[in-house]
């Protein structure tokens, strides 16, 4: 589903590659982990996924497909695959919640009809059947994140990515967090999760990929977060 | 495709930068109007030099029948083909002429029909004046337009030739008007231009920037670049689409109050430009006209900043 050869990924002046010589393979309908500290190239990693970079050198394949050749005009389409969650939530704070999902299917151009079926199905899913129509600043943050997770799996994606996306919640609520991640990961769709959690990854055991430096220095199933932090 | 988000964003976007709409469509409002009245007048140059010749040529009518200058070289009625001949063999012989060009009758009558002093005697079922009354000319243009004394005294004699036409001191300051006018028009249009360019960006910028967050969203989700960038390239053919019809009428307003009603009631020796004129300023292909030169000045820009601030 996803795969990293030997990709490489330098920003411009001087210091060490953010990515060094990484290779990963992800199967269809795992979850993974991808730990390290900070500045080790977690984000650099998943933003290479959704090619809002290119690697330096190195090859790149989603769902297939060789993103880094991919011309311009397909990165959407690619994108719509993808559903990405980040640590800020990202809602459009003028907008409901049910508006906030919906807005991922307008600008795609998905029809009225598909919307209004699509869009309270999948905030059942995440446990927010409720709460169309609040706007974001009248949720808790561990509701306004699974808004932005309802975004992001309202396509019904094949991979989820999320970059660190219990960063800004307490323990409690990101074990909430991590069950619905869980529960859309068991619906079959692929999660790449980065995360400095340690309680998190020790508590829901899944495959770990850790870097350090830029560099996969442990790719373990069913990992614990080990012993740096 | 599902248009309502475009839509809404279009009126969102027109009322948050009300301010900065307005100043481009006021600036773009001028700057074409000056531009369109730049080609007007161009028009009319071209025009009155296609009838009367320009500032640097005079005009050898030939003898037809019953000669109304009775010009004792047109003893023979019209003039004859040998006649002819020598008449082109001493201009093409003379050093002061540059070139010259020979209408007939036919040609000459229907450049005529424009004029506004001769309508008169074109008119009515008996008109005075007919093709057969009006002269085949040779259209002489001179090196220097100070040195004209040789050619006319060459030809002057020249059997078959009626009479030397020699407009140029009345054309003068009609093409030195015209000109200057055009430009006036043409530098300030210029200049005007250049300031929607840079209005336009900014409008742009303001814009990607209050809807920073929702390109955010939609580059993520994967919106295409056309979808994201349509709010905008509407937003611009909005003011493009007013300015125009502004112009439009302005150039309208020039046309008929201006020209038609102006100046083409005091100089009647020259004939003006009209509503077809008009038509060609607006819809015209080269030099563009105004229903291409507004939405393309608006369009470029915004094409071009947004794929810059849209980027996938
Ligand atoms: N836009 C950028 N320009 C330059 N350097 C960057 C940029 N983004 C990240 N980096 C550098 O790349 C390295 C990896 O960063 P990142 O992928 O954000 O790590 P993580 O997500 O694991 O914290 C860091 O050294 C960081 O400073
Ligand atoms: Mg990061």
């Amino acid at each position: 589903m996803i795969r990293f050869e030997k990709v490489t990924k330098n920003y411009p002046g001087p210091g060490k590659p953010a990515l060094d010589q990484v290779t990963v393979d992800i199967d269809k309908g795992e979850f993974v982990y991808l730990v390290g500290q900070s500045g080790s190239g977690k984000s650099t990693a998943l933003r290479i996924v959704l090619r809002e970079l290119r690697p330096t050198s190195g090859r790149v394949y989603v769902a297939g497909k060789e993103i880094n050749r991919m011309a311009g005009w397909k990165v959407p389409r690619l994108r719509r695959q993808v559903g990405t969650v980040f640590q800020d939530f990202r809602l459009l704070p003028n907008k409901t919640v049910t508006e906030n999902v919906a807005f991922a299917l307008q600008v795609i151009g998905k029809s009225r009809r598909e919307i209004n079926r699509v869009v309270p199905e999948t905030l059942e899913v995440v446990g927010l059947k409720d709460k169309g129509s609040r706007m974001p600043d009248e949720l808790s943050g561990g509701e306004q994140q699974r808004v932005a997770i309802a975004r992001a799996f309202v396509n019904r994606p094949m991979i989820i990515i999320a970059d660190e996306p219990t960063g800004n919640l307490d323990p409690a609520t990101s074990v909430g967090i991590m069950n619905l991640l869980e529960d859309i990961n068991k619906r079959g769709t692929t999660v790449v999760m980065a995360t400095h959690d340690h309680g998190l990854v020790d508590q829901f055991r899944k495959r770990v990929v850790e870097l350090d430096q830029g560099k996969v220095v442990r790719d373990e199933a069913a990992g614990s977060y080990g012993f740096q932090h | 495709m599902q248009l309502r988000y475009v839509f809404t964003e279009l009126r969102s976007g027109l009322r948050r930068n009300l301010s900065m709409h307005v100043a481009v469509i006021l600036t773009l409002f001028v700057s074409l109007t000056l531009a369109g009245c730049g080609m007007l007048l161009q028009r009319q140059a071209d025009k009155t030099a296609e009838a009367l010749g320009n500032e640097l040529q005079i005009l050898v009518n030939l003898c037809v029948v019953d000669d109304p200058n009775g010009s004792p070289t047109c003893g023979g009625g019209a003039v004859t083909d040998p006649q002819r001949k020598a008449i082109e063999n001493a201009l093409k012989e003379n050093p002061e002429v540059e070139s010259y060009e020979y209408q007939t009758q036919e040609e000459g009558f229907e450049e005529a029909q424009d004029i506004p002093q001769y309508e008169p005697y074109f008119d009515g079922p008996d008109p005075i004046i007919t093709v057969e009354d009006w002269p085949p000319q040779y259209w002489v243009t001179l090196k220097d337009p100070k040195e004209a004394e040789g050619v006319k005294s060459a030809v002057e004699g020249l059997e078959g030739v009626s009479v030397i036409q020699d407009q140029r001191e009345d054309l003068e300051p009609v093409f030195g008007i015209i000109d200057s006018l055009k430009y006036g028009s043409w530098i300030g249009s210029g200049l005007l231009l250049l300031a929607s360019l840079l209005l336009v960006a900014n409008t742009i910028r303001l814009a990607a920037m209050a809807r920073r967050r929702e390109i955010g969203i939609m580059r993520l989700v994967g919106a295409s670049t056309l979808y994201i960038a349509l709010p905008f390239l509407l937003e611009s053919l909005v003011t493009a689409a007013i300015g125009v019809a502004l112009t439009a009428g302005a150039l309208a307003a020039f046309t008929r109050f201006a020209i038609l009603d102006g100046l083409a009631d005091v100089i009647e020796f020259v004939p003006w430009i009209g509503w077809d004129d008009y038509v060609q300023s607006l819809i015209g292909l080269v030099p563009p006209g105004i229903l291409i030169l507004g939405p393309a000045l608006t369009l470029i820009p915004t094409l071009l900043l947004t794929r810059k601030y849209i980027k996938v």
